[in-house]
């Protein structure tokens, strides 16, 4: 086997790993997301576990929150703080010529992908159930600044998709036939492409 | 919202246990899948190399759950740098933060993989919290 071969590398968020992160009343899993790691680990994918921003922010035993309550200075700095701390590892990866990909967490106001939850008049003491939000089509923050600090190194976005954990109701099935359609694609893109790796 | 699932438990897991180089494949348990089935977590730890940032980070996570009712063990190989576990560095930040050290169990390499196995199980099904700290904090 060619030590120098290029693997398949996916970043997957903290909690994907460590249920024990998620916001009080948010853990669908005793520990680990087995769908997740089973369908990554399944197809060749390394895992490399991402710092869990709000965790280390707001705490272990932090209330739910919406994008907007997150998307302060003092925040999105702490971010960028974990984003520095793990970007060199996410540097050697693609220098060495490495398929990166990013498994967030849709719906997170952190670690969305394709959709965090919204509710700019969220505030004050929470009362959910009776509390609603809104899901949008955007990036959490840390994802934001995750993808800023790669791209103030010179790095290619990385294609990302997010287990739909943090979207409401939670549908394990739905969300396993998303990812895997994810992989898939993933799988078909690479097979297809020239050699577009990263200049080191 | 669901009723809360978390095991309460984890582990700080060298990056050769979750990805493991091909001598080791076969060698050592598949961790991951004797976690999940243990219920535990995972913190992943970098691999061999400088990642005094990232260390301090997994401190600060490791800090706030030790002083919240969470358990935290180390699981680490024998014949990997610092066992693979960063220990030289991370034990000072721990300590910083005043965090006792985890509890750490060793994999080895030259013993059989079935042993081991049942040997991981066990030191991950026999460790928690005193029941006295489960009650304060689980609720």
């Amino acid at each position: 086997m060619d030590p120098n071969a290029p693997r398949k590398v996916a970043l997957v968020a903290n909690c994907l790993l460590n249920q024990n992160a998620k916001v009080c009343e948010g853990a669908h899993y005793r520990g680990l997301v087995s769908p997740v790691v089973e369908a990554l680990r399944s197809r060749g994918y390394l895992l490399q576990q991402l710092p869990c921003p709000e965790l280390a922010f707001a705490g272990v035993r932090r209330w739910w929150a919406v994008y907007e309550q997150y998307d302060t200075p003092a925040y999105r700095a702490h971010c960028r703080r974990l984003a520095q701390a793990i970007a060199p590892l996410i540097e050697q990866y693609l220098r060495r010529g490495d398929e990166v990909i990013l498994i967030g967490l849709d719906g997170s106001p952190s670690t969305g992908v394709r959709f965090t939850s919204s509710k700019p008049d969220w505030g004050g003491r929470p009362n959910r159930p009776e509390d609603d939000w809104e899901i949008v089509p955007r990036r959490g923050i840390w994802i934001e600044e995750l993808e800023a600090e790669l791209a103030r190194r010179g790095l290619p976005p990385v294609p990302a998709t997010g287990w739909a954990l943090d979207m409401g109701r939670f549908d394990e099935a739905g969300s396993r036939r998303d990812l895997e359609q994810f992989l898939d694609s993933r799988e078909k893109a690479v097979g297809s492409r020239g050699d577009d790796s990263v200049p080191s | 919202m669901n009723a809360d699932a978390r095991g309460w438990r984890m582990a700080l897991v060298p990056d050769a246990l979750i990805n493991p180089p091909h001598r080791l494949r076969t060698a050592l348990p598949d961790v991951l899948r004797v976690l999940e089935s243990s219920h535990y977590g995972v913190l992943q730890l970098p691999p061999p190399g400088g990642h005094s940032l990232l260390l301090a980070v997994i401190a600060d996570q490791v800090a706030e759950y030790a002083h919240h009712g969470y358990a935290v063990v180390a699981i680490g190989v024998r014949g990997e740098p610092g066992d693979g576990l960063h220990w030289r560095r991370l034990a000072p930040l721990l300590r910083h933060r005043a965090v006792a050290l985890p509890p750490r169990h060793l994999l080895r390499p030259d013993m059989d993989e079935a042993a081991q196995r049942q040997r991981l199980a066990a030191f991950l099904a026999d460790y928690d919290l005193p029941a006295e700290e489960q009650r304060r904090w689980r609720v």
